[in-house]
Parts: structure tokens; sequence; C-alpha cells
């Protein structure tokens, strides 16, 4: 069996009394496709922040690749091949599409500290985000700053750069969140073409889309993991029904 | 030891000057993030102002209260005509209420010229108390220890115990909430922002009469009232009051021991504090 | 057309000691010094969003070191030029440790730490001489080359400050200076991007503190002595609004502001007392009316020449 991709043992974090994360243990396979469900609150933007580095976990471990990644800080994390969205887009809004995706290029690179070429002579990056851009469906939007683009277009530009740095893991979450009907397919399908070098984390509240895009699904409540299943194992759950839904 | 205790009261007495100052500008950018630079001439002019009132009148107490409600006035046409317009950018802010204490500091040289000036104070305030140990102290100094007490005291009470002081201090908390439930903050901030007009205006009488009054005094007052609020953390009144007491107190003996370096003495601190904890001891992140 | 407005003005402002005479080569060459600290206070201001008001320190710092090595020791003006650029960077990168700090905090740290500088100055009066400064510094001399009046120095600082803004301009177009604008523009995007924002926060500042280090030296030649004052709140808040003036993020803006802030000083000065009453209303008046400065209004007096018409 191959080590996994990502593996998180036991992990907890606990604002004050609130415990967001409590006592959670998963295991994702390279190239797998997971998807994160549950009704708000859960934990699923701490957790998913606790794996990103954004929060510093109370306890447990989070190993990349076999790599206890637990206590280094974000920034150095995502050195090791991960990349993620926000649930809120978050794109440098005072600057060009352009910008933000060389900005996400050089994110791992050495020469994003070179202070005294210009920009445009790293060539290689031009071709780099003129393929980044066709991949999302973005490049009329080529050169514009991003104030003027729409949301959904945003959340384009966010998948553009979390993509761009050729990531082992990616980290999306509610990608979907905000969009049109329409958007969502879009989205959807660019998810779903994604090539399996990429192992992809997702939090998402559309159901239909998490069933059809995951390959296994984990549904957390309260903090804690209540089934750790396939999509239809996860639709056909009692339990899993009454967190959402109700007593029926 | 004797000199060590003596150190202790001039930190601490000064200390309760830096207090007055340093609760009005935290307390105003905690309810509105409004940055005042303007603080140290507000000190300067209510003190100037002060000057005029004893020498006309004689009267100390009268000197305060003028002192203090010009500034009042003044703050109040300050803060709506010309902060209020920038909308909460801290960059403009500081820039216009530079601008507006250059333009006050330049007021007061012209109208009380350029010598130092000292404020005569109420008679039964001269002369030295008697401490155990046989210790020599001025009264005025003595007083201002008692009063800044109280007056800090005073606030705390008000800020803690008291329905408008929680209105306050939900304001700082959540600003947005608080108006959301109907309460007008702009009006309360007219009101928290004349507090603070007040204090700084008195202040300038007080300290007037044992520092001098002179140009350039205004900016010397406000850096070591910003130390106390770095330090005690921006929007919080138990941090104004640790403030001033470490500040004034970094200031006597930094003066004492060291008297070429008492600024590293003073900022030294600051800066290691700042190393470990970016907004001071009990302030939040904004 | 921007590039032949540019090329005009550095013509022109070469032209200026042959046809303007010692008076406007005198206070051009204090401009040009000025402005390039103003620049430098802006590349932390424009680019990464810090507002920094400590800068006089680096200029003094430099400006005191180059003195006292050429008068007090006796040591040429290549060894005390550089000990002086050295000296003001090694300054800047002890107080750069306040980008661990941001927004107000950061405004408010800087000003306690020019303080500091300033308080060094005036009070350790065994070593700079305290309110008389140090006095007496000699025309710079560099090997063979011996300035021995202002128009030379003119030109020398001319050159020197071009090459400044020529560094400038690569180190804002870099990969660097990107990185510097998206900080600002989104710090938490950057550090999901593998960025280490305090890290690069506090090269910026490092490098920022090297040009206000070069003015300073500039200046101490200029003067011919430095005092305290040079390292004092008003210096430091001055240069920030020569640059908000003249219009933050350009590179003509900071020289521009410093030419319009001292002109006017001179200017008013001459019959006016109270010159820093008109300063503090400039302050006022800039930030309510005029935040994006002259630079600014060009653009926007351009943006709409252009946009008239059917």
């Amino acid at each position: 069996m191959t080590a996994p991709a990502i593996e998180i043992d036991r992990l907890s974090k606990h604002f004050g009394g609130l415990r967001a994360v409590d006592d959670v243990s998963l295991s994702i396979a390279p190239g797998e496709r997971r998807v994160l469900i549950g009704p708000n609150g859960a934990g699923k933007t701490t957790l998913f922040n606790c794996i990103a580095g954004t929060h510093r976990p109370t306890g447990g471990r989070v190993v990349l690749f076999g790599k206890d990644i637990s206590a280094l800080p974000e920034n150095r994390r995502m050195a090791f091949g991960m990349s993620r969205t926000f649930q809120i887009s978050n794109v440098c809004t005072d600057l060009t599409v352009d910008e933000n995706l060389i900005l996400a290029a050089l994110g791992n690179d050495r020469r994003k500290w070179i202070m005294y070429r210009p920009i445009s002579a790293l060539r290689r990056l031009r071709d780099l985000i003129g393929a980044g851009l066709a991949r999302v469906g973005l490049d009329h939007r080529r050169g514009e700053t991003v104030k003027v683009l729409s949301y959904g277009e945003r959340r384009q530009l966010e998948i553009a750069m979390a993509l761009i740095s050729s990531p082992r893991v990616l980290l999306l979450d509610e990608p979907c969140a905000g969009l049109s009907p329409s958007e969502r397919q879009k989205l959807s399908r660019l998810v779903s073409e994604l090539p399996r070098e990429i192992t992809v984390v997702m939090i998402e509240h559309d159901i239909d889309i998490a069933l059809a895009l995951a390959d296994r699904v984990t549904v957390l409540h309260r903090g804690r993991i209540i089934l750790d299943g396939t999509p239809s194992q996860v639709q056909n759950d009692e339990q899993v029904r009454e967190v959402y839904f109700g007593r029926v | 030891m004797r000199s060590a205790i003596l150190q202790v009261l001039n930190g601490i007495s000064l200390g309760a000057l830096l207090f007055l100052l340093a609760s009005g500008f935290t307390l105003t950018f905690g309810l509105m993030r409004v940055v005042n630079m303007a603080y140290g001439a507000y000190y300067l002019l209510g003190g100037y102002i002060g000057l005029t009132v004893m020498r006309a009148s004689g009267s100390f107490e009268l000197a305060i209260l003028i002192g203090g409600l010009s500034i009042v006035v003044l703050g109040f046409f300050v803060d709506r005509y010309l902060i209020r317009p920038l909308g909460g950018n801290h960059l403009s802010q500081t820039l216009l209420t530079v601008g507006v204490a250059f333009f006050i500091g330049e007021f007061c040289l012209a109208i009380w010229g350029g010598d130092n000036l000292k404020i005569p104070t109420a008679s039964y305030l001269r002369g030295s108390v008697v401490l155990p140990g046989e210790l020599y102290y001025p009264t005025y100094r003595f007083a201002l220890v008692i009063f800044g007490a109280v007056t800090a005291a005073s606030l705390w009470l008000l800020y803690n115990k008291t329905q408008i002081g929680a209105v306050v201090r939900a304001g700082v908390d959540d600003r947005e909430m608080v108006n959301a439930i109907g309460i007008n903050v702009d009006r309360l901030f007219v009101l928290v922002s004349a507090l603070g007009s007040f204090l700084a205006g008195a202040a300038g009488v007080i300290g007037g009469a044992f520092l001098t009054l002179n140009p350039g005094a205004e900016w010397d007052i406000l850096v070591l009232a910003l130390v106390v609020v770095i330090i005690g953390g921006l929007g919080s009144l138990e941090g104004a009051i640790l403030g001033s007491i470490i500040v004034g107190l970094l200031d006597a003996y930094g003066r004492w021991l060291l008297p070429e370096f008492s600024y590293f003495v003073l900022f030294g601190p600051m800066a290691v504090l700042l190393l470990f904890r970016v907004t001071g001891i009990f302030g939040r992140e904004h | 057309m921007k590039l032949f407005a540019v090329a005009a003005l550095v013509l022109a402002a070469a032209l200026i000691p042959v046809v303007a005479g010692e008076f406007w080569t005198t206070l051009l060459t204090q401009i040009m010094i000025f402005g390039l600290l103003a620049l430098s206070a802006d590349l932390l201001l424009a680019h990464a969003g810090l507002f920094s008001l400590c800068h006089a320190s680096f200029f003094a710092v430099a400006a005191y070191t180059t003195a006292i090595l050429q008068v007090r020791y006796g040591f040429g003006t290549a060894f005390a030029a550089s000990a002086g650029v050295i000296a003001g960077t090694l300054l800047a990168m002890v107080f750069a440790f306040a980008v661990r700090t941001r927004g107000v905090y950061f405004i408010l740290i800087t000003l306690a730490f020019g303080y500091i500088i300033w308080g060094v100055a005036y009070r350790w009066a065994s070593f700079t001489g305290g309110d008389n400064g140090v006095t007496s510094v000699p025309f710079p001399i560099i090997g063979p080359l011996q300035i021995t009046n202002t128009t030379q120095y003119y030109y020398l600082v001319f050159g020197l400050v071009l090459l400044a803004a020529a560094v400038y301009n690569a180190v804002a177009g870099s990969p660097f200076g990107l990185t510097l604008r998206g900080i600002k523009s989104s710090e938490p995007r950057l550090r999901s991007l593998g960025y280490n924002v305090s890290l690069h926060l506090y090269a910026a500042f490092v490098v920022s503190g090297v040009f206000a280090s070069v003015a300073g030296v500039l200046y101490v030649y200029h003067n011919r002595f430095i005092n305290p004052v040079a390292a004092s709140f008003p210096v430091s808040v001055e240069a920030i609004l020569m640059a908000i003036v003249g219009g933050s993020g350009t590179i003509l803006g900071p020289f521009i502001g410093s030419g319009l802030i001292l002109i006017l000083r001179n200017w008013v000065s001459g019959f006016f007392h109270y010159y820093n009453a008109v300063l503090g209303i400039v302050f006022i008046v800039t930030v309510l009316w005029a935040p994006l400065g002259i630079m600014g209004l060009i653009a926007r007096w351009r943006k709409r020449g252009r946009g008239a018409g059917p």
C-alpha cells in the first residue's frame, strides 16, 4: 500500500472552551478526491486551516507525504506542494490578473527575491501565466485589474493561482460558494478534469457536487467525524440524514 | 535608597500626567479607530490658555477648567470637519492631525512666544510635604499622584461599572453591532472625544505647573503618551493605567541613571515587549 | 509621451546651474537630497503599505557618521561616506524589527524609534556635539575628483540621485517589488502562497534604509554641518508629506513634493515668520483634497483630456 498523501492523526483545535476540531483522524490516499461535508459550524474550515497552517493545532499531527508538517508555519507548508483556496474569495484586488498569477507561480520559487531585474525578464513565466489562465477559461481577462472581475471570475482566478505551482495537494474550501448554477457546473467540470497526480481535498456544501466528484466522503459534525465512506454509503446513512435534516 | 523612593514618586507623578493624555487617545482610538496626533498640541494649547487664565484670575482651578473646555471646543471642530471626512484611513488621519498639531504649535508660538514658561500654581499646592522617613517631596507632585489615582479610578468605574461605560465598551468591542441595535455610535464618540479633549487640555495646565510650556513640548509629551498606549495596548483603559505607571517610572529612572540615553531606557522595554506581544499588554488585533 | 516629459525634466535640471545662479543651484541640490529621503520612505509606503516615521534616523546617523569620521578623525571622503551609508543601513536593520507590527502600531513604533535617535543626538553631547552638532565638514574629495564649489556638487548629487532613482525603479519593477505590493494588497493571500511576509517586509525596510542613508551622506556634504534637527520628527514626517504631495507610488512624485515644500518654505519664510503653520495647512489640504498628490492630479487631468469628446 502506498503512503497516504495526507495523514491526520488525532488533530484537535480548541478556541478557548470551543472544540472546533475534536480528535479527528483521517487518511487520504495520493490522487484521491476527498470531500468534507457537514453542517455549518462542523469544523470543516478549521480543519482545513490546521492542514494548511493558518491555525496551529492544539493537539495532534498533520503528515504530508510522510513528512510531519505540524510545526511548520503556513508559508513553509506551501513549499511542500500544498495549495489552497479560501471560502471567501481572497485575491489581490489592487493588482492585475497576471500579477496575481505571477505571485502564485513564484511562491515557492527563489526568484521571488530578485530585486534588480524586471519581471518581464522572467521569460518562461509569461507562457506559464497564459497556460494557467486558459486552463480555467480566463484568458480573455488577461491584463485586467482584479477589481473589475466578477465574483465567479475571481473564483476561477483563485483556482488558477492554486494550480499554477503544480501542487501535489489541492485544498478547495467551498469553491462553488457564491456562484450561479452555470458557474458551478463549469467549476465542477474543471475539478473533475484535474489530473490524478494532484490529490484533491474539498469542502463542499452542495451535496450533489460533492457526491459527484468524490472518491470518498468524510462527514463532520461538531468537530468530530461521524462517517468516513464512499458517496453511496454516505448518501444512505441514517445518522448523516439526521445531522443534516433533523429527525425524520 | 532615599533617591530611589524619590524617583518612584517622580515616575508615578509623571505617569499620572501621562495617563490624562493617554486615556483620551486610547479610548478615541478604541471606539472609533481614530488616530489623533494633535493630542500633544491640545496639551500645549490648553496649558498656555490656562496660563493666561491664571495670570488674569489667580485661580488655578479656573485655569484647569477653561484650559480643558477650550480644547473640547477645538477638538469638536477638528473631529467633525477635518477628521470625519477621512473615513477611517489611519495614514490620512495621522498626516492630517500632524498638520493640525503643526498649525496649533505655530499659533502658540505666535501668541505666547518661544520662552520656557511655567504656570504658577495655587498657594495650597506650593512647598513640600513631609513623608514618612523624613522625606521632603514637592506638594504639587504629590497632589498630582493623588489626582491621577482618583481620575484613573473614576474613569475605570465609569468605564466598567456604569451603563454608559458599558455602551462605550461594547462600541470598542464591536462597533457595527452597537450601531445595529440602535445606539448612535457617532454621538457616543462625540462624548468620549470631548472627555479626551478635556483631559488633554487640563493636563496641559496641570503639566505646565511643574514641567515647562515651550515650543516642542507638544511632541515630547505626545511621544511619551504614545509609548504608554503602545505598551498598554490601543483601546484599553487598563493598559493606559498600567502603561502610564511603567513609562513614568522608566522616564524617571532613565533620566536619573543614564541621562544621555534616557530615551533608550524608555523605549527599549517597549521595543522588547513588541517583539513578543505585538499589540501591547492589553491590546487586541484591530 | 511620458518618457519625453521625463527626459525634458532631466535636461532642464541639468541646465539649472548654468542658467539660474547660486541660490537656485543650492536650493535644487537640497530638493534632490530631500526628494531622495522622501523616495526612501515612499518605498515602504507605496509598495509595502507601511507608514514609517523614523527615516530621518537613518538619514541623520549616516550624516553624523560621515561628519565625525571626516572632521574629528581625519578620514577621507571615500571611507567616511561608505561608513556613513553602512552605519545608517545597520540602524535600519535594527529598526526593521518594527515590521512585526502593522498599521497604527507600526506608525507609533517608528515614531518612538525616531525619537530615540534624536534623543541620543541631542543628549550624548560628548560624542555628537549636542545642540551644536558637528561643523566644518569639508567638500568631498575622492582620489582625483575634488569638489570645490556648489555647482560641481550639484552635478555630483544629480548624478547620484539619477542612479538611485534607476535602482529604485529596478526594485519596484522586480519580482521583489511585486511581492511587496501583493503583501500590501492581501497579506493572508501571500502567506498562503508560500511567502514569508515578515522577511520580505524586513528586507524592504532595510533597502529603504539604504536609500535614506545615501541621502544623509549627500546632505552632510551639502550642508557642511550636521545637528540633531536632522534626526527630528518633523524631518521624518515631512519626508512622507513630500512623497504624498508629489504623488506616492511614482518615482518623480517624491521629488516634485520635495520641490514644492522646500520652495514654499523658502518663499513664505521671507515674509511670514510662522512657516510651520503654512506647512500644517499643506498637510491638511493635501490629505483632504489631493491624496494622490500632484502626479495624481496630472493623471486625472490627462485622463479627462483623453476621455473628452464624442
